[in-house]
């Protein structure tokens, strides 16, 4: 599982840099997601930072982030 | 094993249409059925909970293998179906075991999708990557001495002292699981998956990294107090 050094993109250098604080775990995240999908969704709602950084940072919790938001978001139909 | 029709399958668009149609007809009554009480009931109540919660949990599968549908080699119908009710029986099976730690904080039906789309996101990169080799390669070594911040703007290349920070202020494993998640883009819960340990825990040694390369680079003066290229 090796391979020839990588060379760093644009893209990664962005990623790497990026500032994830406060730290918010992928556990808590998928622990609070409900809540904060739902939240995200309220005009009224501040989004927490802790969860706004976590999604900038794991792109695999911003899509399920996204889809639940989605999902729930729905309008429904006559 | 190849699924036999007896008629041409349904395009995709026909399935998510009548899907989004179904699930409108269900949203009202879902939100508004105690699910706690009847997954906590016996007999007939818990029965029809179940198969309540059943039908939830497909509705969230299908919903985010629809939307991830692009990273199948395979998405023809019968394969997403497939995929669909493999997700929404695993997601149901740990929905259930944490049952006793819905709190209320949202709806229970929210609560619910997300045990599906958590599922649904693992398997279809799973399939995704499952002939695919990851690699876990280090960063290239720059050939140059780093010059110091005031030879940075002439040289205008941040990504040739990252490297170099990353050589000087990371661990190789460190910098091995960096370029797989962020150059290599391999996905979170695949590497997890391949190196038998947990997305929270490489998403942690990301943090980490992160933290170090900033923290490195501010003191080198390649980045200002704010993490702005200095």
């Amino acid at each position: 599982m090796s391979g020839p050094a990588a060379r760093l993109t644009s893209q990664a250098v962005q990623a790497l840099l990026l500032d994830t604080e406060p730290w918010l775990s992928c556990e808590d995240c998928f622990h609070l997601l409900d809540q904060h999908v739902e939240a995200v969704l309220d005009p009224d709602a501040r989004p927490d930072p802790a969860f706004v950084a976590h999604l900038a940072g794991c792109p695999a919790c911003a899509e399920e982030a996204a889809a639940l938001a989605a999902l729930i978001a729905r309008p429904p139909e006559g | 094993m190849p699924i036999i029709r007896s008629e041409p399958a349904p395009s995709l668009d026909r399935i998510e249409s009548a899907r989004h149609k179904d699930i409108d007809r269900d949203t009202h009554t879902d939100i508004a059925f105690d699910w706690v009480a009847g997954l906590n009931a016996t007999g007939r109540e818990r029965e029809d909970a179940l198969r309540r919660l059943h039908a939830l949990m497909v509705r969230a599968a299908g919903h985010q293998v629809w939307r991830l549908r692009g990273l199948l080699a395979d998405d023809s119908p019968g394969t997403i179906e497939d995929i669909v009710n493999l997700v929404a029986d695993d997601a149901m099976t740990a929905l259930l075991g944490k049952l006793d730690t819905f709190e209320g904080r949202s709806r229970f039906t929210t609560w619910a999708f997300k045990f599906a789309i958590y599922q649904a996101g693992n398997e279809v990169r799973r399939r995704q990557w499952q002939h695919r080799q990851v690699e876990l390669r280090d960063v290239a070594t720059p050939a140059d001495p780093s010059p110091g911040p005031e030879h940075h703007a002439e040289a205008g290349d941040l990504a040739v002292e990252l490297s170099r920070a990353m050589h000087a202020a990371l661990t190789p494993h460190q910098r091995r699981i960096a370029v797989a998640l962020l150059v290599d883009e391999v996905p979170i819960d695949v590497l997890a998956e391949r190196l038998a340990t947990t997305r929270g825990a490489l998403y942690k040694t990301l943090h980490d990294v992160r933290s170090r390369l900033r923290a490195h680079l501010v003191a080198s003066g390649h980045l200002d107090s704010q993490g702005g290229i200095a």
